[in-house]
């Protein structure tokens, strides 16, 4: 006989508060999201049209999740699964340096840490085509329960993999399937799952024509979709893009905008 | 299994403790073989009489059968117990003509992101906040938030002794897949999982653990559709819970041809008319199945108030052929859904 872990909603409410959501380093997104960055224990897709920022967002939740206690962070690792190859070290470490710089002007003291063991606290992963993202997938409980320090998986990108190979009937049974698996560990270990997800065109949807792809019965999927779009492109490169991020669903927050921008030191505020 | 019953067990009239003793002998022990075996053997054997064989057998039939209840006994089973939990959203109860009905099987559906989850939180809390009732919130997707629940109650002016109350009666179970759902219900069935006065079940999503299966050839999952659906109608009846399933919608493209009458125009000229088509998932069997479905369509977003979007919902089915297509605008904000 199988035994069922009942929690009533105070003792989930207590877990739920117990520890921080990993920041964006841009207090609009933070505000936007409702939960102070992304929340532990829900699954967070990221939309956009290529050069968007999802991949940046990825990288910088990456540093923030090593953000101190002392500063309210989680002091905690963080999982990098690629899929398509968008991950490039040396500007995670750009974005990683800037952000411990920061956190040590606020502390106004030094870190005890040196780049190379906050290097040591991203694990990255390069999951190229269906079969070996599946079989690490499969993997991942073990992974996890060897690294209980990680409070971060991102998955860079969730569509990539899918892109040839199998039909849509089985691509939806499988999605949904390893996304089960996914968020059970989730759930179970605390961690925060971010995904980025590609945008695709279907023709005569009253809503318009662009959504995000793997369709309606994904979109079901996920606690939150933020959609990253960038309305105006400077051709000036001295003038700094201004990003808007929009909350199209959340089981927390009601629909929101917020602006960012991408700067050399990752993910910030619009001044 | 009813037939595997001994017969020793039973106390049936004639059936003396010499003639069981004779029986067993023989290898006629359960309600089956006793059934199964030639009368005018049986006879013999027990050294009845015909007649009264055939009279143990009537009986054994009558004792099983499902009993037969006149119209004025069901009239009043039914006025004594509930027959609907309120939701506690006036416009709400209105269409539902009191509000979800206890002992069947609720759908809500809609959109991705049109509002099912709050709109599930929101019952849970109303229907928490009213009496003792409990309220168990299985969650198939994470998608359960006591931070949300909190606030909405906190926006209410709730106090910190009712908060704690409220929320220690809505109980959550996270089910990730269809085996462990029915495992579930499988044992508020036998009563091996005990949940004092539990009032609604919640099943937040359906499809998230049904679409699993899709691209299997072998339809394993359509075969725990069904047993689920047994055992929901069961509890719901023996318990005399409401249960609510999430179910979502999806879209298509329909490319329609126009109209016939229009043939004096160039073809060159026709634009393609796109229709866009809704569904609702799992399938063709589980489409009769809920006895209410409700339709969530989230409104544009109002300019004026931004934190606050409006749902419309309306019935599309019912057994209750009376509220068939009404409709309720519902507020979701700060404060919860109302």
């Amino acid at each position: 006989m199988k035994s069922f872990k009942i929690y009533n909603a105070t003792e989930l409410w207590q877990r739920e508060t117990s520890l921080p959501s990993v920041a964006t380093f841009s207090q609009s997104l933070d505000n936007m999201l409702g939960t102070a960055g992304v929340q532990l224990g829900s699954i967070t897709e990221l939309l956009g049209l290529p050069g968007s920022g999802k991949t940046q967002l990825c990288l910088q939740l990456c540093a923030s999740v090593q953000i101190p206690k002392d500063l309210g962070g989680l002091d905690a690792e963080a999982l990098y699964i690629d899929t398509n190859t968008n991950f490039t070290i040396s500007r995670f470490r750009e974005i990683l340096s800037a952000s411990l710089l920061r956190c040590q002007s606020i502390l106004e003291g030094p870190l005890q840490v040196t780049e190379d063991q906050a290097l040591d606290k991203l694990h990255y992963v390069n999951a190229f085509g269906l079969e070996k993202f599946c079989a690490f997938m499969y993997t991942l409980p073990k992974f996890v329960e060897a690294h209980p320090n990680v409070r971060l998986i991102a998955l860079d990108s969730i569509s990539y993999p899918f892109k040839e190979g199998i039909s849509t009937k089985q691509r939806t049974g499988l999605l949904f399937r390893l996304m089960a698996d996914l968020q059970r560990i989730a759930v179970e270990n605390q961690i925060a799952v971010v995904l980025t997800n590609e945008m695709s065109t279907r023709v005569g949807l009253a809503s318009g024509a662009v959504v995000g792809s793997l369709g309606d019965a994904w979109a079901h999927r996920c606690n939150a979709r933020v959609l990253l779009s960038t309305p105006h492109q400077h051709t000036d490169v001295s003038e700094p893009t201004h990003r808007l991020a929009l909350l199209l669903k959340s089981n927390v927050s009601p629909s929101a905008v917020a602006r960012f921008q991408i700067t050399a030191e990752g993910i910030r505020d619009v001044e | 299994m009813i037939t595997m019953q001994k017969l020793k067990d039973l106390g049936l009239n004639h059936l003396s403790e010499a003639v069981l003793k004779r029986l067993t002998q023989n290898h006629i022990i359960t309600l089956l073989d006793f059934l199964q075996e030639d009368e005018m053997k049986l006879s013999a054997l027990t050294k009845l009489r015909l007649n009264v064989i055939l009279s143990v057998r009537a009986e054994i039939l009558t004792k099983f059968s499902a009993p037969i209840i006149n119209g004025t006994t069901l009239l009043k089973r039914i006025s004594e117990t509930r027959t609907v939990l309120n939701t506690g959203i006036l416009s709400l109860d209105s269409i539902l003509l009191g509000g979800i009905p206890v002992g069947y099987i609720t759908e809500l559906c809609g959109l991705a992101g049109s509002g099912k989850t709050q709109l599930s939180l929101q019952l849970a809390v109303n229907c928490a906040r009213r009496l003792e009732n409990t309220i168990l919130y299985i969650d198939t997707k994470g998608d359960f938030s006591a931070i949300r629940i909190q606030k909405i109650l906190d926006a209410n002016g709730c106090s910190h002794k009712d908060m704690a109350e409220i929320m220690y009666r809505i109980r959550v179970v996270h089910i990730w897949t269809m085996e462990d759902l029915v495992e579930l219900f499988k044992s508020l069935n036998d009563k091996t999982l005990i949940i004092n006065n539990l009032a609604l079940i919640i099943v937040d999503s359906l499809p998230c653990l049904m679409m699993q299966y899709i691209g299997d050839e072998n339809k394993i999952g359509f075969n725990l559709l069904n047993t689920l659906v047994n055992y929901s109608r069961f509890i719901g009846n023996q318990l005399n819970v409401g249960i609510i399933y999430i179910n979502v919608q999806t879209r298509w493209i329909d490319n329609d041809i126009l109209d016939v009458e229009d043939d004096d125009m160039s073809s060159a000229l026709r634009e393609p008319t796109y229709i866009e088509k809704r569904n609702r998932c799992l399938g063709k069997y589980w489409q009769n199945i809920p006895a209410v479905v409700l339709l969530l369509e989230k409104l544009e977003d109002s300019a004026t108030d931004k934190d606050s979007a409006q749902i419309k919902v309306t019935v599309i089915n019912s057994n209750i052929a009376r509220n068939v297509n009404s409709q309720c605008f519902l507020n979701l904000n700060a404060l919860g859904v109302i």
